[in-house]
């Protein structure tokens, strides 16, 4: 009898009743889209004051030191970021450890009043820039040549500088209605 | 097919919002789903009007097929804009699936349902249909049935459609509970279907010059939108949609059927037919008292009644600066005061089951109610 019906036999729901609406996008710890690369205190006071550049560097390098890759021989970190692309730190416990570089770092939000945004770059694999944060890693852009030299061949991958956002909605706004119809 | 007077669950409100997550029953302190009343249909006329929505769905693909060979003349008559030509057409000759439309009918048990409208592109009130009123039947009279397998359809629709493993995005516009409710609808047949699914506002959708991005720059490759094409395609982004880098749910060939102006070429091409309401661009065309919709509006805005020219009833709006279409009025069914309006659901182009939408007025706008159906 059922098997001629016109109704649904049975109806489940996964994502909605008692699993509730999700509706909230998942946490974004990626750079703001004003964030911008900068290899130097130098290069950085072209668009802000020195002080400012020189306080961004130095939250940067903290967070290099406590977030980075570390590896206790240089093979190893050579293997994992590129001949020439480490460098050796002292531990705190004495002996030498080897990180990638620290090729600069990106800042952000310092003209719209949000929350200021600084966090280390280096050199990963195959030339990327990585930035991590948060226990991430993004993927910011790339360098052009190996060693310490490269930061000034910075390119800024294409979602970091160029996205545009709110080239949708606009005519909802306008007709003051919903969508669907 | 009779309005029967029911009473409600006493704790429909609390059970709709925990065990359906069905959160928009009232909107504006108005109900909108309302089990104060039911209609009931029998078999005959449920065949009768499944029948007339799978040959209203025959005719309307065979329109757009029309439009696609006859080319600039008829997208003008139609006011699609220029830009989208080319999508409108590569959409449709690589046969890209749509997944759904509804079509409202006036209906009263005699004679045949007529086409008031076709919503082609971006129809609502889909959950209340397809879960709220299948529910309501189980509680109210689980013997009987209901012409309603949407729910069934939508995750075999979704299966067929070809995603395969690339991450399906649902958008619709922020701060709209209703539309996000039936995305959020959508998105739960989807992942039934075993895709991979994703949500996001409209507003949000990003382009980096490639592609479109969601917030954390993942490309979007599948974009489901609660949104109108005429929309899209008018907007900063617009032009980077008609490139078909992403595919897009409903497809591009759905902009020939979303638009009112093609009920009057629906009439030029079956002019006649029964289940069709004469309608013409030109307003001298049709005899009697000519019901003047915009040929883009949603939700029954900027609608007149005219009585040769005159206008005697209208609602307001912000609609109608691309022109109007003039459709024979056929009265709605009165049933004790009210007037139903018959939604009838095609999936996958299948007709897939019906929704009743009451106003006290004979103009349904989007403060009807929706009243739930069985037959048999």
């Amino acid at each position: 009898m059922t098997a001629l019906m016109k109704k649904s036999r049975s109806i489940r729901l996964v994502l909605l009743g008692s699993a509730g609406i999700t509706l909230a996008a998942c946490g974004d710890d990626g750079p703001p889209q004003d964030a911008q690369f900068y290899s130097s205190v130098a290069d950085c006071a072209a668009v802000y004051d020195t002080a400012t550049c020189e306080s961004v560097k130095a939250e940067a390098e903290q967070k290099f030191a406590e977030e980075a890759p570390k590896f206790t021989r240089k093979e190893e970190c050579e293997a994992e970021f590129g001949p020439g692309n480490c460098e050796t730190q002292q531990a705190s416990s004495g002996g030498s450890i080897f990180m990638p570089m620290m090729m600069g770092y990106m800042m952000g939000s310092m003209l719209s009043g949000g929350n200021r945004f600084a966090q280390p770059v280096y050199r990963g694999a195959n030339g990327s820039a990585v930035m991590p944060n948060g226990g991430k890693f993004f993927n910011v852009g790339s360098f052009g040549g190996t060693g310490a030299g490269a930061a000034n061949s910075f390119r800024p991958a294409a979602q970091v500088s160029q996205v545009s956002r709110g080239g949708f909605g606009q005519s909802a706004r306008a007709y003051r209605t919903t969508s669907g119809g | 097919m009779e309005r029967l007077r029911t009473e409600p669950r006493p704790d429909w409100r609390e059970h709709v919002e925990r065990d359906l997550g069905f959160v928009f029953h009232t909107i504006d302190d108005a109900p909108y789903w309302d089990e104060t009343a039911c209609y009931r249909f029998s078999e005959s006329e449920v065949d009768t009007i499944e029948d007339a929505t799978g040959e209203l769905e025959q005719m309307c693909l065979a329109l757009v097929d029309r439009v696609v060979a006859s080319g600039e003349e008829a997208y003008e008559r139609l006011r699609i804009p220029r830009s989208a030509w080319a999508a409108i057409e590569s959409s449709w000759k690589v046969g890209e699936k749509n997944l759904y439309g509804r079509f409202d009918l006036s209906y009263d048990g005699s004679g045949p349902p007529r086409l008031l409208e076709y919503n082609a592109d971006t129809p609502t009130a889909l959950f209340e249909a397809a879960v709220v009123q299948w529910d309501w039947l189980e509680a109210f009279r689980p013997e009987a049935d209901q012409f309603n397998s949407i729910h069934e359809r939508l995750i075999e629709a979704w299966r067929n459609f070809g995603i395969g493993r690339r991450r399906l995005y649902f958008s619709s516009v922020k701060g709209h509970v209703e539309d996000a409710g039936t995305v959020e609808y959508l998105r739960d047949t989807a992942v039934q279907a075993g895709l991979t699914t994703d949500r996001i506002d409209v507003e949000d959708i990003g382009w980096d010059g490639r592609r479109f991005v969601d917030l954390e720059n993942r490309p979007i490759d599948v974009l489901f939108k609660l949104y109108p094409w005429e929309w899209l395609v008018g907007e900063p982004f617009g032009e980077h949609l008609l490139t078909g880098v992403a595919k897009v749910i409903e497809p591009a060939w759905k902009m020939v059927l979303s638009n009112k102006a093609s009920l009057a070429l629906l009439w030029e091409m079956a002019p006649g037919h029964p289940n069709l309401l004469e309608t013409s661009l030109e307003p001298e065309r049709v005899p009697g008292r000519v019901v003047r919709k915009p040929i883009y509006s949603r939700e029954g805005a900027n609608v007149s009644l005219l009585q040769e020219g005159r206008v005697i009833a209208e609602t307001s709006g912000d609609y109608g600066a691309e022109g109007f279409v003039y459709q024979s009025y056929a009265p709605l069914p009165a049933f004790d005061g009210n007037f139903p309006v018959i939604g009838s659901w095609v999936i996958a182009s299948q007709p897939a089951g019906m929704g009743i939408r009451e106003d006290s007025t004979a103009i349904t706008r989007d403060t009807s109610r929706f009243v739930p159906h069985f037959f048999g």
